[in-house]
């Protein structure tokens, strides 16, 4: 068993609506190693987000609540933590990106304001140092005049400098875990590649650890080492990159590679789609519960939910189908 | 910030314009007859009067001149000006036997006085109460202060206002209606009293009184309250909705996923941000007080513009009534002026776009 930096076990997060209590993350484990990129894919209502905002406590509670489950991190139990414990894991060791840039910045605070805010907390410098550092991050992440570009506010930004500000500012106290929840959706193409090139510059300089969400497996293969693919609250396929791509197991991993727009594909005809949607779950599920979108599924998916099971090394899958053969595993 | 100002002072001179055209307008819907004939005894039998009134007063002459004429008056062959309301000249009161002027001049500061002790308190109680139904929504504070803001957002304000007197005034013989009593009247009207300010209040407080600034407040005690109780609820409601959305906000979970603490995060964050949608509100209660609360002061007895103005419209004193409609539109545009500039404190994106 390898070491991980944040190992996760048994998450559950539910929440309370009129409809019911909806079950968003369904007892989710994996690891994240110390400085490796984890790249975390599915459609939009499949619990990606969820997870990671669960993991410190950022979910609206009520509504949410975290009902089962351990988030180890340097051996604390980040999940049992009381409010004043995890405040001071959050922003100084592990940091959040948020996916829209236009609302993730206080629009009433000045930029300078906002960045020195975690300084001076976690790291306890005076004003004028945190002011210093706060220029310095934003040169970091590319801004000309950083000293005085610190008195504008946010609507003063375009949305990929924003973006910027919000990785200088995840970054500022230097975290060991980097958690990008979507930070390129938002985005027009060419910021998104500018974005992600400033994260690959800034981990190969800083060496933290990524989590990094999105819906687009474009992304996460130029950027991820490792894959988890969620659906309905479950993870259904973790592999590597190179394995994901190459040997895609679960159904529905295949359903996204399929649903990629390809250079060197065919031009006639509509794009590939997954017919349906992600489920809104409001039990546990007895059934598999990609089962109603999967043309493999067989008798068996509609009794039991499949676990996790590895397949090969490193690489392991949440399906009764061997999707190769069309047959049960 | 300098230049958002001058070009919002600009504008000034063009709505007080456009206020003097629309009053004038309305005053047209009164024929020239109906005017003179306001001053005219046993009118049906004198109309030869009338029509003195109207050659005297140039009401037959085309609008443009009467408008120019109600505006700048006329100078007669000795030289002395008559009339015209950019010289302060606002006519005469017939309900109150002195010039409209001077009546508002006694007036209003009594209403400025009664507006700033029923605001202060209530914007910033309102705010605050706003602020914890938000935080704690759906907790015991937010439950009760629900329940008092319907209360207060549904019943009439005379209703409270004959509450109040009831229980203060006529049970319990706490707290007089009216200004003052005549003791500190002749206090304040002796030549030892310096009126610094008009305000009674404040007066009596910068002269040592602190007898009459009891007293002054003890006559304010059942209005202000009146006053308070309907717009605590409103500033309540509008803080309450507009917190309650702030929070939802993302760089609201971005503070919390800096670590900042969740006091930091309410009113660092929050707060500033739900406090654009209060400062409208808070000049518009601004305006409606000063521009005279005509139930409360009424019901109350007190000496101010509202409780003025109601006579003159009771008895159709015209120029009166003219007089007060001016001077709320003066009113009206100055507390809009305060209101874009408190915005532009308070909004950076208003301030530097």
């Amino acid at each position: 068993m390898p070491d991980y930096l944040l190992d996760i076990k048994g998450l559950e997060t539910q929440f309370k609506t009129p409809d019911g209590i909806v079950h968003a993350v369904n007892g989710v484990s994996f690891g994240l190693k110390e400085g490796e990129t984890l790249g975390v894919v599915g459609e939009s209502g499949c619990g990606k987000s969820v997870t990671m905002l669960s993991v410190l406590g950022l979910i609206p509670s009520p509504p949410g609540k975290v009902v089962a489950g351990e988030a180890f991190f340097f051996g604390q139990d980040l999940l049992k933590m009381s409010n004043e414990e995890i405040r001071h894991v959050r922003g100084a060791q592990i940091s959040m990106v948020f996916q829209d840039p236009m609302t993730s910045l206080n629009p009433v605070l000045t930029i300078g304001r906002q960045l020195e805010e975690p300084l001076m907390l976690h790291i306890g410098m005076t004003k004028n140092q945190a002011r210093e550092r706060a220029a310095e991050l934003l040169a970091m992440v590319g801004i000309p005049n950083p000293k005085d570009r610190l008195n504008d506010y946010p609507h003063q930004y375009s949305g990929g400098m924003r973006q910027r500000v919000m990785i200088a500012m995840a970054l500022s106290c230097s975290p060991q875990v980097l958690i990008a929840d979507e930070p390129t959706t938002a985005l027009d193409v060419t910021i998104q590649a500018q974005i992600m090139d400033l994260v690959k510059r800034l981990r190969d300089e800083l060496g933290m650890a990524i989590v990094w969400i999105t819906h687009d497996l474009g992304v996460v293969a130029g950027i991820a080492q490792r894959v988890l693919v969620m659906y309905g609250g479950f993870i259904v396929e973790e592999a590597t990159v190179k394995d994901l791509f190459a040997n895609p197991s679960h159904p529905y991993t295949i359903g996204l590679l399929g649903s990629l727009p390809r250079i060197d594909g065919k031009q006639d005809g509509r794009l590939y789609s997954i017919d349906g949607h992600p489920p809104v779950l409001y039990q546990t599920p007895h059934s598999c519960p990609f089962a109603p979108r999967c043309k493999w599924a067989m008798e068996r998916c509609w009794k039991e939910n499949p676990l996790l099971t590895p397949v090969s090394n490193e690489h392991r899958v949440a399906c009764w189908v061997d999707t190769k053969t069309g047959r049960a595993r | 910030m300098v230049t958002f100002i001058i070009r919002r002072l600009l504008l000034v001179p063009v709505l007080l314009f456009g206020v003097t055209v629309l009053i004038f307008a309305m005053l047209q819907l009164l024929s020239p007859i109906e005017r003179s004939a306001l001053y005219v005894k046993d009118f049906p039998k004198n109309e030869k009067a009338v029509d003195g009134i109207i050659k005297l007063y140039g009401l037959d002459q085309p609008l443009y001149v009467q408008y120019w004429r109600w505006l700048v008056g006329t100078v007669d062959t000795v030289g002395v000006r008559h009339g015209g309301i950019l010289y302060g000249d606002l006519g005469y009161s017939r309900t109150s036997s002195i010039p409209v002027a001077e009546l508002i001049a006694n007036r209003f500061p009594n209403t400025l006085d009664l507006t700033l002790w029923a605001v202060g308190p209530v914007i910033l109680v309102g705010i605050w109460l706003g602020v914890q139904a938000a935080v704690h929504q759906n907790g015991f504070i937010d439950q009760a202060a629900r329940v008092f803001s319907i209360v207060g957002t549904s019943f009439p304000t005379f209703v409270f206002g004959l509450l109040f007197i009831l229980i203060f005034y006529a049970t319990l013989h706490w707290l007089p209606p009216g200004r003052l009593a005549d003791e500190y009247m002749q206090v304040v009207n002796s030549d030892a009293f310096r009126h610094y300010t008009t305000l009674i209040t404040i007066d009596a407080l910068l002269n040592g009184r602190f007898d009459v600034f009891w007293d002054a407040l003890k006559h304010m005690l059942l209005p202000i309250l009146t006053l308070s109780y309907i717009s605590w609820a409103t500033f309540l409601r509008v803080t309450r909705s507009s917190m309650l959305e702030t929070l939802r906000m993302e760089y609201v979970t971005t503070a919390r996923a800096k670590g900042l603490s969740e006091h930091d995060v309410i009113y660092k964050h929050a707060q500033p941000n739900a406090m654009i949608p209060v400062v409208t509100l808070a000049g518009f209660s601004v305006v409606s007080l000063l521009g005279g609360v005509v139930i409360t002061e009424t019901v109350f007895n007190f000496p101010g513009i509202g409780s003025a103005a109601a006579r003159a419209a009771t008895q159709l004193d015209v120029v009166t009534m003219l007089g007060f409609a001016l001077f709320n539109g003066l009113i009206l545009i100055v507390s809009n002026l305060a209101v874009d500039i408190l915005y532009a404190v308070v909004d950076p994106r208003v301030r530097l776009s």
